[in-house]
């Protein structure tokens, strides 16, 4: 036969070459081409034959994927004796070997060493099948629970974050009763976006109202609950928004206040919403990571700071951040990019306090070793400085200074040692040390000097994987500082975010704003309208409409939230000077935009 | 006359051992009786001969002949273009293997590259199959061919399109086209205007072509009247009528019918013409036990919520964790006690899913000591002490395909690849009978709602009916050209039902073992079935993905239900009769507005319009509930109208 084509049907056929390979392999030395011919067509058949009366096997166990046993089944059926032994653990046991121009799949044979299979005389044992009931549905309403999918799966979510119109039928087969009124109508190529409200049912009321109740409460069991819950409910997604703001909102006051407790809480919150899985948190990262900060650089988190552990919050916080930067860190929105910079800027204030500094130090090093190497190791001597300052002139500083130079001391030697031990050759000279590190060199020094004599280096601290990181670094590198560009003309302000080339812009998908004022602007009425790039699918017009029933959240909702799938993020207001407040929630690095960040407007 | 037709005739004539005749032809012909071996050795069977596919057309000829038979519809008129275009695929297939038998297997695969990815989809999964034989060797045995070539394609037409087809046949003088059309097209005529695409489509699609010609036949869809349920309500009344007025030498009292059927439904049919005579088949003793449940069941359902569009039912889902590729199938007593799973590994297993352990019979020794004469006498002869939430059987040598509870709820049935069925007590916990038949694996298996009868359906191709005390089947349904995937029973056991992998429903009588209804439309193999209450509709789902429902009175399609992603495995109508519940391989469960469909069918008269429209079912959809990444398997409505799920956790896909 000649060329055959793979995807046609007719006269698929093993080749006569495999059919040599396989006489060859069985002890056949010469087969002849007319006689592999006519064996290959005839096994092509048989082949095809018990393929197709084992996926009737497969069909009846209710399966979609065919295994071994279905073969020898369809073997059985047909009289012959089952290839026995073919059993795997793998889905694909064939490995795939080419060399001389021959191209090979063929199966691994591991030899078996038989003292091992004779000692283990016991074989796991597979697992007992169990049975295990829960509600799939209740008067036709799908309870939320873990056993249930998430009412709203996390690609729908992201959609519902680019597109709130799209929402609508979706949510119709989700399970609830079809209302049909909501259904928008394709009118020409315009569309008027409505404001999408989530409006909470009274037991989901109840519910955010015992969650953040408890989560800020006295009682640890109750907190503990509530958190969990937090972190394993698939139906938050509605009350999202809601818990974000309470986060923010929490924060915003607290720092003020000073209340250590309830920021720690807060951040609790914010730990179990990142470990829930059914949730899409990208599109709220631009509030959380505001707060997650404050609660790292702040100058003061609580009202005796030479007495309480706000070091512990900090330290949490990082890991908090950092968490973030591993799951959310995409090209396009550069979190951990950004996220470093903002604790760079602050290592390189020499005004800033130490409670910040350490902060922005703990920040940085959770990072990965390095981010550490690069930003860390070439501050330590002018940060030695200022500690040693501190230390030296002993009677002049206050005790809560103290405090904060030894936290910082220690920090440093404990993330700085495990990366000085891999980035220096064994000879650890003390005076190069005192040179390159200054204060910190002898320290530094004896840290190193001792890891290296211990096997194991404690890396524990790294989250982060250094790969990641140093691509995030080149990247750093390469963009120019100009990231958050603001640009103030007479009337509008528009904050460009994360600008990036534009033919990257082109290919994604197209960008909407939603824009409500507070109800006392007078803008009501006006409209804005945006034009599509040119790539996007179908040109929609945007009306961005004012409601004038403020929603109970209304902080919450005079935000400007733009978000594509791409994390290609632009933003867009125009309005009246002075009316308009705006705000870029994902322009983090604003600080002078909200009063919590006021220490860390220092920094900048 | 050719050599081959010769010996053929010569094997005939020996075969009826008229050996005058025989000798005189052999003479005449000139055939030595070597010769005659040799050729009979090649082709063996004598009908694959004279029935068989040997031509002298020119394998040239068949492109023409099919391209102008092409261009022929195309160019007819509209209203007749589309019942024209059903000859289109079988004409293609019968060329196909044509060519192939005269071992022009290259201009075959030419023919079929050309037209047949034209073909209607639910044909493509056909010519795949059929796209494996390439020689005149592999049609012999093959399922496809031999379907092909033993049976003709049945075409439903309306007689003003046949006669259309007549004359361009006898323009046109085709001797290949006529050929194939004479002995392998059947054309089932009808009065009336030619049919248009949707409606073709609805019912085409099974292997062996459009089947109606059957439906003629009355079929007793509805239930007999049961019990008065004023009666059952005292059980003591109702033993004393019983005694009164039965004949002991008549077990097939009427009373003694539908032990399971709704009370609610049977006052609506006190006087169903519909129904079959109460002794058309005979039925099992009426025992206490029975009447005692009956009563039971008929306090339940007093308690029952009908189900509508405003009164969603309520699901809980049992869901079979550690069971990835192990679970075969699971099925639920009607009283929704138990659950019993079959698994890949030849066990099964039984699981209570009521606080009631799973008990076991005393001994010999303790039973003798039991009151025989006490009034719990059944409570007293099991051991308290051995109740167990889970209980294993073990005994079949192969995957257990299905499983089957008696409606007393001592017996199991189940089947396996082994082609036996067990049978099992639920109260010795062990295998009591063995039921071997099948040549196959069987695929299913049914307890009739009456207890005693059961029946089986096998990839031997064919389904059977058995008695629990016979070890031969009683009746044996032979007509699907494929495997049969699933047998199911009707309400008053008076028919089975079979959905098979040629893509045919058909209902059986089991009185006496006839083809009742044929039904096509479905465009996959058919894996799931169920009766409506009242007995007259027929729900069948398979890995079309489809729900079709059938009017059992005419054997019409009545709507098609479309939405599932993947193989529908398990259909259920609630016990109210008004919500049909259907769920499969693709993790989801839809409720389907049953009373709806109904009201919307009755609306139109279905006896005016000789080919009634099929409902497309999108808009009786309910609810839809996806479950997490697990597989529905069985799902089963309790007496109280809770529907149960059954699924398998499938952990490896996430």
């Amino acid at each position: 036969m000649s060329k055959i084509n793979e995807c046609d049907l007719y006269g698929t056929n093993f080749s006569t070459e495999s059919m040599k390979v396989i006489a060859e392999s069985i002890g056949i030395g010469y087969l002849g081409d007319d006689a592999a011919k006519e064996l290959a067509e005839d096994i092509s058949f048989r082949v095809k034959h018990i393929i197709q009366d084992a996926a009737k096997f497969m069909n009846h166990a209710k399966r979609s994927k065919l295994l071994q046993t279905d073969i020898d089944s369809a073997l059985k059926v047909k009289n012959i004796e089952p290839q026995y032994g073919f059993q795997s653990a793998e889905p694909l046991p064939f490995r795939f070997a080419s060399g001389g121009g021959r191209e090979l799949h063929f199966i691994e044979e591991k030899e078996v060493d038989l003292n091992d299979l004779l000692h283990n005389i016991n074989p796991k044992a597979p697992l007992e099948t169990t049975l295990r009931s829960h509600w799939l549905c209740i008067d036709g309403v799908q309870p939320t629970i873990p056993e249930n999918p998430p009412p709203v799966a996390k690609v729908i979510q992201k959609l519902e974050s680019v597109d709130p119109v799209k929402k609508k039928p979706l949510k119709e087969t989700a399970g609830k009763p079809t209302t049909g009124k909501q259904k928008l109508k394709n009118i020409e190529t315009v569309q008027i976006k409505q404001l999408a409200t989530h409006e909470l049912s009274v037991e989901q009321q109840v519910y955010y109202k015992e969650i953040t109740e408890a989560c800020v409460g006295s009682d640890e069991a109750r907190r503990a609950e509530a958190l969990q819950s937090l972190a394993s409910d698939p139906g938050l997604h509605e009350m999202l928004p809601r818990m974000c703001t309470f986060i923010i909102e929490g924060v915003r006051v607290n720092v003020v206040q000073n209340n250590l407790a309830l920021l720690i809480y807060l951040m609790r919150m914010v730990k179990a919403l990142l470990d829930n899985q059914s949730l899409y948190l990208e599109k709220y990262l631009h509030e959380l990571i505001p707060s997650v900060t404050t609660c790292i650089v702040s100058k003061q988190l609580c009202m005796r700071p030479e007495l309480d552990n706000h070091w512990a919050l900090r330290d949490f916080a990082s890991r908090l951040m950092a968490q973030i930067c591993k799951n959310f860190n995409t090209s396009t929105n550069n979190i951990q990019t950004r996220v470093t910079r903002m604790f760079t800027n602050a290592l390189q204030q020499e005004k800033v306090a130490l409670s910040s500094l350490y902060g922005a130090l703990q920040g940085l090093s959770e990072l990965g070793a390095e981010v550490i190497r690069i930003f860390i190791l070439p501050r330590v001597k002018s940060i030695g400085q200022r500690i040693e300052t501190n230390y030296l002139e002993g009677n002049l500083v206050s005790n809560m200074e103290k405090i904060a130079s030894s936290n910082i001391k220690s920090l440093l030697i404990k993330v700085l040692a495990p990366v000085l031990k891999s980035i220096r050759s064994p000879p650890d000279n003390l005076e190069e040390y005192k040179q390159e590190f200054g204060y910190m060199g002898v320290s530094l020094h004896s840290a190193v000097v001792k890891a290296r004599t211990q096997p194991t280096p404690a890396t524990t601290g790294f989250t982060n994987n250094p790969i990641t990181c140093s691509s995030t670094i080149s990247r750093t590198v390469s963009t120019p500082s100009g990231i958050i560009q603001q640009q103030t003309s007479s009337g509008s302000r528009t904050i460009v975010m994360n600008t990036t080339p534009r033919a990257q812009m082109a290919q994604s998908n197209q960008k909407f704003v939603f824009v409500t004022q507070r109800p006392q602007t007078p803008m009501s009425s006006s409209h804005q309208i945006q034009q599509n790039a040119p790539a996007g699918q179908n040109t929609v017009v945007k009306f961005v409409s004012n409601t004038n029933q403020q929603p109970k959240l209304a902080s919450q909702q005079k935000l400007v939230v733009v978000n594509s799938n791409q994390g290609n993020v632009q933003g867009q207001i125009a309005g009246s000077p002075g009316n308009t407040v705006l705000i870029s929630k994902q322009n983090f690095v604003q600080q002078q935009q909200s009063p919590i960040l006021d220490d860390l407007s220092q920094l900048v | 006359m050719d050599k081959t037709q010769l010996s053929a005739v010569l094997q005939l004539l020996k075969k009826y051992n008229l050996k005058g005749t025989e000798e005189i032809l052999r003479k005449e012909a000139n055939i030595s009786d070597n010769l005659n071996v040799d050729s009979l050795n090649r082709d063996a069977d004598v009908n694959s001969i004279l029935k068989g596919y040997k031509s002298d057309g020119d394998p040239e000829a068949y492109e023409a002949a099919y391209t102008d038979l092409k261009k022929f519809v195309e160019y007819s008129l509209d209203i007749y273009k589309h019942e024209l275009g059903a000859i289109l695929f079988p004409v293609l297939v019968h060329m196909y293997l044509e060519l192939v038998y005269n071992d022009h297997a290259d201009k075959g695969i030419e023919l079929m590259r050309k037209f047949g990815p034209e073909q209607d989809y639910y044909y493509q999964d056909d010519l795949r199959k059929l796209a494996m034989i390439v020689k005149k060797e592999h049609m012999n045995g093959n399922e496809l061919a031999e379907t092909f070539k033993s049976n003709q394609f049945v075409i439903r037409i309306s007689r003003d399109t046949l006669s259309l087809l007549k004359r361009h046949l006898d323009e046109k003088k085709s001797s290949v086209l006529f050929n194939i059309i004479q002995d392998h097209l059947y054309f089932d005529t009808y009065e009336g205007v030619a049919r248009n695409k949707s409606q073709i489509d609805a019912t085409a699609g099974s292997l062996g072509g459009e089947i109606s010609r059957y439906n003629k036949t009355k079929v007793y869809y509805g239930i007999p009247k049961g019990p008065d349920p004023i009666t059952i309500a005292a059980p003591t009344e109702e033993d004393d009528g019983d005694g009164g007025g039965g004949d002991p030498d008549n077990p097939d009292k009427p009373k003694k019918k539908k032990a399971k059927k709704d009370p609610m439904f049977s006052k609506k049919t006190k006087s169903d013409p519909n129904a079959p005579p109460p002794d058309r088949i005979p039925a099992p003793e009426w025992k206490d036990n029975d009447k005692a449940e009956k009563f039971k069941a008929c306090k339940e359902a007093s308690k029952r919520v009908t189900l509508g569009p405003d009164c969603m039912p309520s699901c809980c889902c049992y869901t079979l964790l550690n069971a990835n590729y192990t679970v075969c199938c699971a099925e639920i007593t009607e009283d929704s006690s138990m659950l019993a799973v079959g698994f890949n590994d030849s066990i099964l297993k039984v699981w209570t899913l009521v606080p009631q352990k799973l008990k076991a019979m005393k001994t010999a020794e303790q039973l003798e000591e039991v009151n025989i004469e006490a009034e719990d006498v059944l409570v007293r002869m099991m051991d308290e002490r051995s109740g167990e939430t889970s209980r294993t059987l073990c005994g079949h040598n192969g995957p257990v395909y299905s499983v089957s509870f008696s409606p007393d709820r001592t017996l199991l049935l189940s089947c396996s690849e082994d082609s036996t069925i067990r049978l099992w007590s639920l109260q010795i916990w062990t295998c009591l009978v063995v039921y071997k038949g099948h040549m196959f694996p069987i695929w299913d298996v049914k307890f009739s709602p009456l207890g005693y009868y059961f029946a089986s359906a096998s990839f031997d191709r064919t389904a059977r009916l058995w008695a629990t005390d016979h070890y031969q089947p009683l009746r044996l349904f032979a007509g699907h050209f494929s495997d049969v995937d699933c047998i199911q029973f009707h309400p008053n056991a008076n028919y089975v039902a079979t959905g098979s992998s040629d893509r045919r429903v058909c209902l059986w009588d089991c009185a006496t073992g006839n083809r009742a209804r044929i039904m096509t439309g479905h465009k996959s193999p058919i894996h799931s079935l169920a009766f409506s209450n009242d007995g007259r509709y027929l729900a069948s789902g398979g890995a079309d993905c489809k729900v079709l429902l059938w009017d059992l009175a005419h054997g019409h399609l009545v709507a098609e239900m479309t939405g599932h992603e993947k193989t529908i495995h398990c259909l259920a109508f609630s016990r109210c009769g008004n919500v049909l519940a259907s769920g499969g391989l693709d993790c989801t469960l839809k409720i389907w507005d049953f009373s709806k469909l109904l009201e919307e069918s009755n609306a139109e008269e279905l006896n005016v319009s000789h080919n009634p429209d099929v409902k497309s079912g999108d808009s009786y959809l309910l609810r839809n509930f996806a479950t997490k990444n697990s597989p529905l398997i069985n799902l089963h409505f309790t007496r109280r109208n809770l529907l149960i799920a059954v699924a398998l956790f499938d952990g490896g896909s996430t």
